[in-house]
């Protein structure tokens, strides 16, 4: 017999299998031959990557219209609140200015008559 | 510790002048916007009620959305004004209103800086008309005017506080939907009364 030969008998020869290695493969043959069970984690693994890309375009869609709604709010109760006020200054105006004027008037009023009543 | 004692002196000087700077123009009344809240229970007894309270932020804001022609005069008005507040009681019946919530406002009108300009009274009617103007200490530049007119079934008052000119106001008659004294029909009331320069 060769040296090679002898290496090579040597690298072929049976040996004893490690403890629990025929447990363990059978357990894992159980474990793989299940009903669906890696169909249904080779699933969840693509939708969950789906889910989570529609929902994150999702969010970007409701942060948008949300933060545009929230835009067009504030400005239309600026607008209100704008108006409002506008109005209210006019009134202001028109109490003030007709009070003034009567006001006046009266007064020119008294002037006229006073000359008059001396008489 | 000598410098910390000069920071602190330092400190209780510039808070001192801070405390004068808030409290001496009103101690000789120099804020020209009054306090109207006394009248707010008469609105319970009103038959119409016109509340305006406009401060400087709400008048530069009623600016922007004032753009059409008619406005243009009241918004030269209210340029430069830091508030617009009306108090306007209609009464369904006469003496709704007592003398003390007049005397209230009158009361602050009392001050070295406020001028009545201008009163008139007729007396059998029990009808007051008062303006008084707030000018500055250099006697030119108005800082606020009032109007009190006080009728049996009708008390206004109006406060303007900011830099007002009574003849633009005056002219805003027949402007901005603002009827002719003519139409108002208050004008043809026979008065007695007396007009009183500032003293």
């Amino acid at each position: 017999m060769t040296p090679f030969e002898e290496k090579l008998r040597n690298a072929l020869r049976r040996e004893a299998a490690p403890e629990g290695f025929a447990e363990r493969v059978v357990a894992r043959t159980r474990r793989e031959t299940q009903p669906g069970a890696k169909a249904w984690w080779q699933f969840w693994a693509f939708v969950s990557a789906r889910v989570f890309r529609w929902a994150l375009a999702a969010a970007v869609v409701c942060v948008v219209i949300g933060g545009g709604l929230v835009q067009r709010h504030r400005q239309d109760r600026l607008r209100q609140e704008g108006e409002l006020a506008r109005v209210q200054v006019r009134q202001a105006l028109h109490i003030a200015s007709v009070k003034l004027n009567v006001t006046r008037k009266r007064v020119q009023e008294i002037n006229r008559e006073a000359p008059s009543s001396r008489l | 510790m000598k410098v910390t004692k000069g920071r602190s002196k330092s400190a209780a000087i510039l808070f001192g002048a801070l405390l004068m700077g808030a409290f001496v123009p009103a101690a000789f009344g120099q804020n020209p916007k009054l306090d109207i809240q006394n009248l707010e229970p008469l609105a319970k007894k009103a038959s119409e009620v016109v509340d305006v309270n406009l401060d400087g932020a709400l008048l530069r804001l009623a600016g922007k959305f004032m753009t059409d022609e008619d406005d243009r005069e009241g918004l030269e008005i209210i340029k430069n004004l830091k508030g617009i507040y009306v108090k306007n009681f209609e009464f369904a019946k006469p003496n709704e209103y007592s003398q003390a919530d007049v005397e209230a406002i009158r009361g602050q009108l009392q001050t070295p800086s406020w001028s009545r300009i201008v009163s008139a009274q007729n007396k059998p009617e029990g009808e007051t008309s008062e303006i008084y103007l707030m000018t500055a200490s250099d006697g030119g530049t108005v800082l606020g005017m009032a109007i009190i007119d006080a009728q049996p079934k009708e008390l206004t008052v109006v406060n303007i506080v900011g830099p007002i000119d009574m003849d633009k106001l005056s002219q805003l008659e027949g402007k901005m939907g603002i009827p002719r004294l003519g139409e108002v029909g208050k004008e043809s009331k026979k008065v007695e009364g007396h007009h009183e320069k500032s003293k």
